[in-house]
């Protein structure tokens, strides 16, 4: 009899443990989120906090959808931060009102289409020559995003003059900065992104020759995949993520400068390792990315919200980085 | 080996809170906010650390926020203040564009915020009369350094024969208002002394040492020999020039002109290490931007409002808004001239750099 109780309890703790084991990436959210609420005596749970989080978090989590692709196609992304960069600037550049002597194009006006379409335009056609780079180049990714990632930064310099696009028209600025109803709109329109990333990951057959090709490039190629078309399209639809990004980032700051994203790279990698997109390749779902950038929001949030030492949040940020993909590695290396 | 990964972030929270430097703590002090825009340079450093000592004299309660550069973490910052409970800012802001942004927040909880060395926008003072500037106008600083210019060449003219001035300029972030307006009042002040301006090379090092270095040692390399003189938009680029100079040769034994470097180098700031820099005979003269001074008037400017409503129009840290419009914005504007605390620049030469040591 007691045997039989001991055996049941055994079986389930190992239930929990499974549960845990498989729900990781959640669970810290979770944990992560009640440590905070208690630290910030319930200021964290509050729904201005929470629109606070979302607005915050946007941007990135659009970067994060992007790479998160990449990521499982066994690739890696650096040029983010300053692709984001010149997409918030070619967008932005097409928001000033014709008034403006600090236009880049003064005295035209063009319509609110033009810098949402231009942004995002550029963020693709930045996506595919990376993924043109990848897949036909055959350059390592790490080193393709490295190069275009120095493009990226060159282009965004000469097109502003290294200047500020700011004074952006209020129509532009209310596409970030509006909200429908209390629900800010940065969180709807990720909201239905991920929705779409998901549905192309999970019910696509594009969707699902990234993981074949992430998990192993030989097999995939064997059993009839094109894998140069995949990495092509995988690399293309993280570009338009990131010209997403890019456009949002200029209409909820009302400006771009040289300096717009930078970091963003390591920021949007970070979020999705932590949400369980392995650098291995062929593992991760659009979930554990979004998870992963609300966790990092919650950090940074966190970090704001007690007032911690800029100082000490970089190393903080650090750590987790690389505790993110240590363990990550260790879970994964056997295979 | 993920529950470790969970333990760690959690651990790295709780940790985090003893280094935490104050939340919103309900003490019945005032409680105020600085939204800084980094904290890697000395201008910025020596306001942010002197903001810290007078709110402790005041009985202030104060957090400082480091915006790492970045606009959207300042704005992230702003919002998460403000859901704290916060009403009172001094700013740096990393772009003037956000200020009117910010402003609007603030404006929504009645609070103030007095905003230096970045100008705020002149539509950002328009949205309350809790807004403030205390800064000084840019354009006054390249003017002093066309002064301190013209007492050089005007003491050893065969240095500048004709009054032609051949430059290298190193310039800060482009687009930003001291970029634009240091550069107008230098050679707007150049060319009223009678001087030529040629500038051999003119680029941005976006006020950073090392990349001033790396720009004139490329320039020593094209242009050798063909300039008189250096001038940079601050002092950490002016640093990062002389290491460049000294590099190439440019040094000479006799400092009896002030300077052991062949040509003049002049700064903006008057940071501690470009004072030290003056007072080894390498930078020949700099231009104090008044960290401290622009720090004390935005926090009183922003304890005045929060005591008695608003500061406009009044005498703060012993300044008073100009009667008039300047040519400089945000003070070109009347209807906020009122909110602006002109904080003014101060040359710094060999003749009183004891003062400022």
């Amino acid at each position: 009899m007691a045997n039989k109780t001991k055996s049941a309890a055994g079986i389930a703790l190992k239930k929990v443990g499974k549960f845990a084991a498989k729900y990781t990436t959640y669970l810290t959210f979770v944990v992560l989120l009640v440590v905070l609420a208690i630290l910030t005596r319930g200021g964290a749970l509050r729904w201005i906090s929470i629109k606070n989080l979302l607005i915050a978090e946007s941007v990135r989590a659009f970067a994060a959808l992007g790479v998160g692709i990449i990521i499982i196609t066994k690739g890696i992304d650096l040029s983010i931060g300053f692709v984001v960069c010149l997409c918030a600037s070619v967008a932005a550049s097409f928001a000033q009102p014709a008034d403006y002597s600090g236009a880049l194009f003064v005295g035209k006006q063009f319509p609110l289409f033009l810098p949402i379409i231009a942004g995002i335009l550029t963020g693709t056609v930045f996506g595919l020559f990376n993924g043109a780079l990848v897949a036909y180049g055959k350059l390592p990714p790490f080193i393709a995003t490295l190069g275009s990632m120095s493009i990226a930064k060159g282009l965004q310099l000469i097109y502003t003059k290294a200047a500020v696009v700011g004074s952006l028209r209020p129509e532009f600025k209310k596409i970030g900065q509006g909200s429908i109803g209390p629900i800010p709109n940065l969180a709807i329109y990720v909201l239905i992104a991920a929705i779409l990333v998901w549905v192309l990951l999970k019910h696509t057959k594009t969707g699902t020759n990234f993981y074949a090709i992430g998990g192993n490039i030989q097999a995939a190629r064997v059993s009839g995949i094109k894998v140069e078309l995949g990495l092509m399209v995988a690399y293309g639809i993280a570009g338009l993520c990131y010209g997403i990004a890019g456009t949002l980032q200029a209409s909820r700051l009302g400006l771009a400068n040289s300096l717009t994203a930078n970091g963003m790279e390591l920021d949007a990698i970070a979020a999705v390792t932590v949400g369980g997109v392995s650098q291995s390749g062929g593992v991760g779902n659009v979930g554990g990315m979004m998870i992963g950038v609300f966790t990092m929001g919650l950090i940074n949030y966190g970090m704001t919200y007690l007032a911690i030492n800029s100082y000490y949040q970089q190393i903080v940020k650090g750590l987790i980085i690389i505790l993110a993909v240590y363990f990550d590695m260790r879970k994964y290396s056997k295979r | 080996m993920k529950k470790a990964l969970v333990a760690l972030m959690v651990l790295v929270l709780a940790v985090g809170t003893v280094f935490a430097q104050g939340g919103a703590e309900a003490t019945g002090k005032i409680k105020m906010a600085g939204i800084i825009r980094n904290q890697n340079e000395q201008f910025v450093v020596n306001y942010t650390e002197n903001l810290k000592k007078v709110a402790a004299a005041n009985n202030v309660d104060l957090v400082i926020l480091d915006g790492e550069g970045q606009v959207d973490k300042q704005l992230d910052q702003l919002s998460t203040l403000l859901s704290q409970g916060y009403k009172y800012f001094v700013i740096i802001a990393q772009d003037g564009s956000a200020t009117e942004q910010m402003a609007q927040k603030i404006a929504e909880v009645k609070g103030a915020a007095a905003y230096s060395n970045i100008q705020p926008s002149v539509e950002a003072l328009k949205v309350s009369k809790q807004q403030y500037y205390a800064s000084s106008p840019e354009a006054v600083a390249g003017q002093y350094q066309a002064v301190i210019l013209d007492e050089y060449f005007t003491k050893y003219p065969e240095k500048a024969p004709g009054k032609v001035l051949n430059m290298l300029y190193l310039e800060g972030q482009l687009g930003h208002p001291a970029q634009i307006n240091r550069e107008n009042g230098l050679i707007e002040e150049l060319k009223k002394l009678g001087y030529t301006v040629n500038f051999v090379a003119k680029d941005t090092a976006n006020w950073r040492p090392d990349e001033a270095q790396a720009k004139v040692e490329a320039w020593i390399a094209a242009f050798s020999g063909k300039f008189n003189c250096v001038v940079a938009q601050n002092d950490d680029m002016a640093l990062g020039a002389i290491a460049a100079l000294k590099a190439g040769g440019y040094t000479k034994a006799d400092a009896s002109d002030g300077t052991l470097l062949t040509v003049p180098v002049i700064g903006v700031d008057g940071t501690p290490t470009g004072l030290a820099s003056m007072k080894a005979n390498e930078m020949y003269a700099t231009v104090l931007q008044d960290a401290i001074g622009q720090s004390e008037t935005a926090f009183y400017a922003v304890l005045e409002a929060s005591k008695t409503g608003t500061a406009a129009g009044k005498t703060i840290n012993g300044l008073t808004p100009p009667a008039k419009p300047i040519d400089e914005a945000p003070a070109n504007d009347a209807a906020v001239i009122a909110q602006c605390f002109l904080v003014p620049f101060k040359p710094i030469t060999k003749a009183n750099l004891a003062e400022f040591l």
